[in-house]
């Protein structure tokens, strides 16, 4: 964990918040070991050893052996930021409790199960960069009309309006707050575009939000 | 020694607890009260909480052993102070559910910051254990990053204490007395030498993947025997030589009050 991080306690990711993902997997959904198709957001932690800063570098991880992991992918969010204790909220009044806004880029060993935690996957040092700052909360009017792009070594990889999330912002910050309280300076990374995108050694990632920023890091191992 | 976080008398202490159970705040003051007495608020033992790993299905258990295949690898969630409370105090039930249990496990407290660590060393980096109640809703397991955090990261459903003793005052931490009771009845009996990953191997394996630092904890999971829980359900979990930590299930609308 970086002094300067942004994140205060927690980072919550939503992961599988594409409608189009979500459509492209009903049919895998549907099978052993999952059953059916989630029927609640489906949430993850970055804990505070992956919390990472605009222009850090990003470790490339090692497996078990000690040897460098073949691959590796990005996603990126829009960063919600709580701004006060958020407690049981309902939609319609979640966005009062939003601080401001940023980026988290979720680096991770490429999405292969959802079944279990992916601890392995997703709790890797360095790998959660937040920012580059937050914008109040007021210069945003509608979080929900954000697009965000995913640029590697300059070129455009990935778009994703968050038209296309499952759920909206709103509605997430209630559902979480309905089972963990929510304090200031914790932030909830709403969603990703299901294709992740594939990154290697010495790549530089940025992530744009128009009117949030862009958030950029170099992965190591070069 | 023994090491914990109270409130008496309207200030918060770290306190330290010796072998004649008197009580001492790190400023040297001896506090006057038995340890047992309800003028004490008991806070989770942590004074920093970082983060939580816990076990699932880490207990073979002694009536399917034969026809048990362990696990290759932990199954590993996590979990946030928001889940923290400390010993007599309150967890709730949940409304319109049907099962609540407790999952009465050691906790590895960690006490130096630490990675790619070898199992041989693991142990140098453990500052001492305590016992947790990681409670479960079912009702609300889905098949996404099972255990999901709507099962497993709610307020209080985490009690943690009363207190972390040192890790050199436990003799043999694989083999210590597991039980716990509800409303005086025994209702699980296990014992951590059936634990599947010991703590030396999921230091190792955790700190493989990520850094270790001071204040991260490791719930190392539940043996069998688990039960329903209701409002006014007393839960104590128990390990011998570690502690007993006391809770009181109470229902979602008196735990939350004005917020419900």
């Amino acid at each position: 964990m970086t002094a300067n991080t942004l994140v205060n306690s927690k980072l919550v990711c939503v992961a599988l918040n594409d409608k189009s993902q979500l459509a492209a997997l009903e049919g895998t959904f549907s099978e052993a070991p999952y059953k059916k198709p989630p029927t609640q957001p489906v949430l993850y932690y970055k804990p505070r050893n992956t919390w990472n800063v605009d222009g850090a570098e990003v470790e490339w991880a090692k497996d078990f052996d000690g040897n460098d992991v073949p691959a590796m992918a990005v996603g990126a969010s829009l960063g919600v930021v709580i701004g006060r204790e958020t407690c049981r909220v309902s939609p319609a009044d979640a966005l009062d409790h939003v601080r401001g806004y940023t980026i988290v880029c979720d680096f991770s060993l490429p999405e292969e199960s959802y079944f279990r935690p992916d601890i392995k996957g997703k709790c890797l040092d360095s790998s959660a960069p937040v920012g580059p700052d937050i914008v109040p909360a007021e210069t945003i009017d509608n979080p929900d009309a954000l697009t965000v792009s995913v640029f590697v070594n300059g070129e455009e990889k990935s778009v994703f309006p968050l038209a296309n999330m499952q759920r909206s912002v709103a509605e997430l910050i209630s559902t979480i707050s309905w089972i963990m309280t929510l304090q200031p300076g914790e932030v909830i990374a709403v969603g990703f575009a299901g294709n992740r995108v594939p990154v290697a050694r010495g790549d530089k990632v940025e992530a744009t939000i128009e009117g949030v920023g862009t958030l950029t890091n170099t992965l190591g191992g070069a | 020694m023994r090491h914990a976080r109270i409130i008496f008398n309207g200030r918060e202490f770290d306190v330290d607890i010796d072998a004649n159970d008197r009580i001492t705040t790190a400023d040297g003051q001896e506090l006057d009260v038995a340890l047992d007495s309800d003028d004490i608020t008991w806070l989770p033992p942590v004074k920093e909480p970082g983060t939580i790993f816990a076990l699932g299905l880490n207990y073979a258990d002694h009536a399917t052993e034969l026809a048990f295949e362990p696990p290759k690898e932990p199954l590993v969630f996590i979990k946030h102070a928001n889940t923290l409370t400390g010993h007599k105090q309150v967890s709730y039930r949940p409304d319109n559910i049907e099962f609540q249990h407790y999952e009465c496990e050691l906790v590895a407290v960690i006490g130096k910051a630490g990675k790619n660590i070898k199992r041989e060393d693991a142990m140098d980096y453990v500052a001492g254990y305590t016992v947790c109640n990681d409670f479960a809703i079912r009702d609300y397991l889905e098949n996404y990053y099972r255990p999901n955090l709507r099962v497993k990261s709610r307020d209080s459903l985490l009690p943690m204490g009363p207190w972390i003793v040192d890790r050199d005052d436990v003799a043999d931490v694989n083999n210590l007395r597991l039980t716990t009771e509800v409303n005086g009845k025994i209702t699980q009996d296990g014992s951590t030498r059936d634990m599947i990953f010991d703590i030396p191997f999921l230091v190792e394996y955790l700190s493989k993947i990520m850094t270790l630092s001071p204040g991260d904890m490791i719930a190392t999971g539940t043996p069998h025997g688990v039960v329903d829980m209701q409002p006014g359900d007393t839960v104590v979990c128990t390990i011998e030589n570690i502690c007993s930590l006391e809770t009181r299930i109470v229902s979602e609308k008196e735990y939350y009050g004005d917020k419900y």
